[in-house]
């Protein structure tokens, strides 16, 4: 699998590129500005971008803003966000119409290298990884009429993890339960919420968070 | 009190004065009775004296009331060069040329009359030009027709008799001067429009008067040009009404002199309101609406109007100096009030108010007191003026300083921080067998992580950067995910604000919210965001228990003094049981 990397430290783009090298990914550029970023997917379109929120010259969005120029014209090419906060209304914003190939995702999360090198990848084949923090945020907040109190602690916990972005098989190997078994669980889930159940992972994360935002 | 550069003319300067002018008119009328060619003596000598006695006279009260005008002076001198030229109705040789000579200079000098009003200086390049040209042309070319032999009369200056040269000079100099009457009408008129306030209606009545006079003598000396018929009629109603400047000119005294009826009335108005709002009551009594009270702040070292606001004194109108188009406004000076041992305080009005030096000093001698309570309210908005602009600087020096710690934590130690927890996961992926060094070193990676979490939420508490990076309605959609509460968010879609409005909103809706978690007891929140005519409406209400302490421990109060230090509003309702609704309104400039 082919990765740009954005990010304007120095220390964390060695220690990124050094990071998916191991992991037998190839780093096709390393760039510490957003438009030298751009120009290289225009360039050499890789499967997928990690890119820091907060880049030069303003360090305010522009990380963010080449995220989306990026989703719009080279929809094949995923996106995975690296922020010091991961805000709900940002991602809200990243996953507007699609959770296709997108991450968001807190920097810390890199040093657990496992995790991470499985969240590049899901995100360079389309599906998505959205921070845990931002869905069990989001999980907190009551409700009136809370659907969610329907719910056993095991499918909480198989909701927790899909709306991240896991694959069936992933929530499987997290819970070390049957890949059956979790089908089972998110029918249910599907149900109790009164949620249509879609085919795709990455949808089913955007119908996850649409309900929990609500 | 009020303060003159020139000390009136003395009673001996006056009557020297007074003599020539009644000498002067009675010479001209026994000249006129002399004279045997002379065709209508009596009407001839009534339009003289017609337009020489009122100037005179008008000159003379003028020059009293106000010696720092030239205004009088100039008045004095148009008259008598009126009854200069009567000395034409003698035959004297050298006293005959004199009188021959300053035949037209009275058109020049009521020209010069007219744009000098009222301080009796020429305020602009132009015009000056156009009175210098006024006498060039009644005096020098008059010179040329003497001396081409003045159409057979023989003068000393005469060179050669040219009957016909002598026309065309003659001609030229008619319709020059015509025109340059239709000049300065051209200057008042431009004055009148950029003026734009509103004047005093006496003066505005004059000035027109001059304008009128002028039309008509223009008109006059293109009849005379070309010998057209009814001259005889025009000429008697541009002497008319040229003489009847001067008596508007008095009425314009005289209004002034009247207006001093009205110090009655301000004594009543101040006996009935200890502070009032002084502007408008004198600049009734001084009849002049575009009156300027200004009160010296010596703590501020400045000027300053009723309301605390910054005022600059006009320059003083030096006559000297050369006022361009960016000079001194001719059309505003100002007069000083001193008492002892008190501030002084300054009325800005329009030069003529000067003519009535008296009703100035009558109507400040009435104000007096109102006047020192005018100050002491001038200085007081001031000092609060003065206190509004720092509490807004230092909550903006404040902020800025939380925006850069912010960075500085972002740029800083919270990349190492990751860098570091890269490092030990790095570490750790490499490391076979070992299972204990292994697991120190995740514990060592997740207790950075938790370093991380607690810097995070530091940082955060410093400067909310999603708002300044991603705007507001991203930042609310953030804080209201955090609320544990049923919360209805209601964002109108406004684009990106000040940061200044976008901090302080976020600071009402963050502070509130969390007020709501801990004191209201509340069953839900709502949170609503709107842009209004230019103003931002960020409003949190709650169903709680109400009746919150908007005093102490809420931080409202902080919330108040960030949202007025940018001009806004807070607003806090708090009925028991009634909920809370806390409402702030931000201009965004």
């Amino acid at each position: 699998m082919r990765v740009a990397i954005a990010e304007d430290s120095v220390l964390l783009r060695e220690g990124l590129t050094r990071l998916l090298g191991d992991a037998g990914l190839e780093v096709t550029a390393s760039c510490g500005t957003a438009d030298d970023l751009l120009l290289h997917v225009r360039s050499d379109p890789p499967d997928v971008v990690i890119v820091d929120i907060r880049l030069p010259p303003t360090h305010t969005d522009e990380g963010i803003r080449a995220a989306g120029t990026i989703r719009q014209r080279h929809p094949g090419v995923g996106v995975l966000v690296l922020s010091q906060y991961v805000e709900v209304g940002l991602a809200m914003r990243l996953l507007a119409d699609s959770a296709e190939g997108v991450g968001y995702l807190l920097k810390d999360r890199i040093s657990d290298v496992t995790d991470f090198i499985a969240a590049v990848r899901r995100v360079g084949t389309g599906g998505s990884a959205l921070d845990p923090t931002i869905v069990s945020t989001m999980l907190r907040r009551h409700r009136v009429d809370d659907p969610l109190q329907l719910l056993t602690p095991r499918e909480r916990q198989v909701l927790e993890l899909m709306a991240t972005g896991a694959s069936n098989q992933g929530i499987a190997d997290a819970m070390v339960i049957t890949l059956r078994a979790v089908e089972k669980y998110v029918s249910t889930i599907f149900g109790k919420l009164g949620l249509p159940t879609t085919g795709s992972e990455s949808r089913r994360v955007l119908a996850v968070l649409l309900f929990l935002r609500s | 009190m009020v303060t003159s550069t020139r000390s009136p003319p003395g009673p001996l300067s006056l009557g020297l004065v007074g003599a020539i002018g009644i000498v002067g008119t009675g010479l001209a009328v026994l000249l006129a009775a002399t004279n045997n060619d002379l065709s209508q003596p009596v009407l001839r000598v009534v339009l003289i004296e017609w337009v020489a006695v009122p100037f005179v006279v008008a000159g003379l009260i003028a020059w009293r009331r106000r010696p720092d005008s030239a205004f009088g002076r100039l008045m004095i001198l148009s008259g008598f060069a009126a009854l200069l030229s009567t000395l034409q109705w003698t035959g004297l040789p050298v006293v005959n040329t004199l009188g021959r000579l300053s035949d037209l200079l009275v058109v020049a000098l009521w020209l010069h009359v007219f744009l000098a009003y009222p301080s009796g200086h020429l305020g602009r390049r132009p015009e000056r030009l156009l009175v210098v040209a006024g006498y060039l042309a009644a005096v020098g070319l008059q010179v040329i027709v003497l001396a081409l032999g003045d159409f057979g009369n023989r003068h000393p200056l005469t060179v050669a008799d040219n009957a016909a040269l002598a026309e065309a000079a003659q001609n030229v100099q008619l319709l020059t001067l015509s025109g340059l009457c239709l000049a300065g009408l051209v200057v008042l008129a431009i004055r009148r429009r950029a003026g734009g306030r509103v004047r005093r209606r006496v003066i505005a009545l004059l000035v027109d008067s001059f304008g009128l006079a002028l039309v008509m003598v223009a008109a006059l000396l293109v009849f005379g040009t070309f010998a057209l018929p009814g001259f005889e009629q025009l000429q008697l109603a541009t002497f008319g009404v040229v003489g009847l400047a001067p008596v508007a000119f008095l009425i314009g005294l005289l209004d002034a002199r009247l207006a001093r009826g009205g110090v009655a009335d301000l004594l009543i108005e101040m006996g009935a309101d200890p502070a009032p709002d002084l502007r408008g009551p004198l600049a009734r009594v001084l009849r002049d609406p575009t009156l300027t009270v200004a009160y010296w702040l010596p703590q501020y070292g400045s000027w300053a109007d009723q309301d605390g606001e910054p005022v600059t004194l006009p320059e003083p109108n030096d006559p000297g100096a050369s006022d361009g188009p960016g000079g001194p406004d001719p059309e505003r000076v100002f007069t000083l009030i001193e008492r002892d041992g008190e501030p002084p305080v300054a009325l800005i009005h329009h030069p003529t108010l000067r003519d009535e030096p008296e009703l100035i000093d009558a109507v400040t001698a009435a104000a007096g007191i109102a006047l020192q309570n005018g100050r002491l309210q001038a200085e007081l908005r001031a000092r609060l003026q003065d206190l509004h602009s720092s509490r807004g600087r230092v909550i903006e020096a404040a902020q800025r300083e939380r925006r850069q710690l912010e960075r500085n934590l972002h740029d800083g130690a919270q990349q190492r921080l990751v860098a570091l927890a890269l490092e030990l996961g790095l570490l750790g992926d490499r490391l076979a067998g070992d299972p204990e060094t292994r697991a120190r070193l995740d514990r060592a990676r997740q207790e950075v992580s938790a370093s991380l979490d607690e810097l995070r939420d530091l940082a955060r508490g410093i400067h909310p950067a999603v708002v300044s990076g991603h705007g507001l309605p991203v930042a609310l959609e953030s804080l209201a995910a955090r609320s544990t509460l049923p919360l209805t968010l209601n964002i109108q879609a406004i684009g990106r604000l000040p940061e200044p409005v976008e901090v302080a909103a976020y600071y009402v809706v963050c502070e509130s919210l969390t007020n709501v978690g801990k004191h209201a007891r509340a069953g839900s929140t709502s949170i609503c965001l709107e842009l209004d005519a230019g103003v931002l409406v960020v409003e949190v209400a709650d169903d709680g228990i109400g009746g919150a302490d908007t005093e102490r421990g809420s931080g409202l109060r902080g919330l108040a003094d960030r949202v007025e230090a940018l001009d806004g509003r807070l607003r806090v309702w708090t009925p028991l049981g009634g909920g809370t609704r806390v409402r702030a309104e931000i201009p965004c400039g």
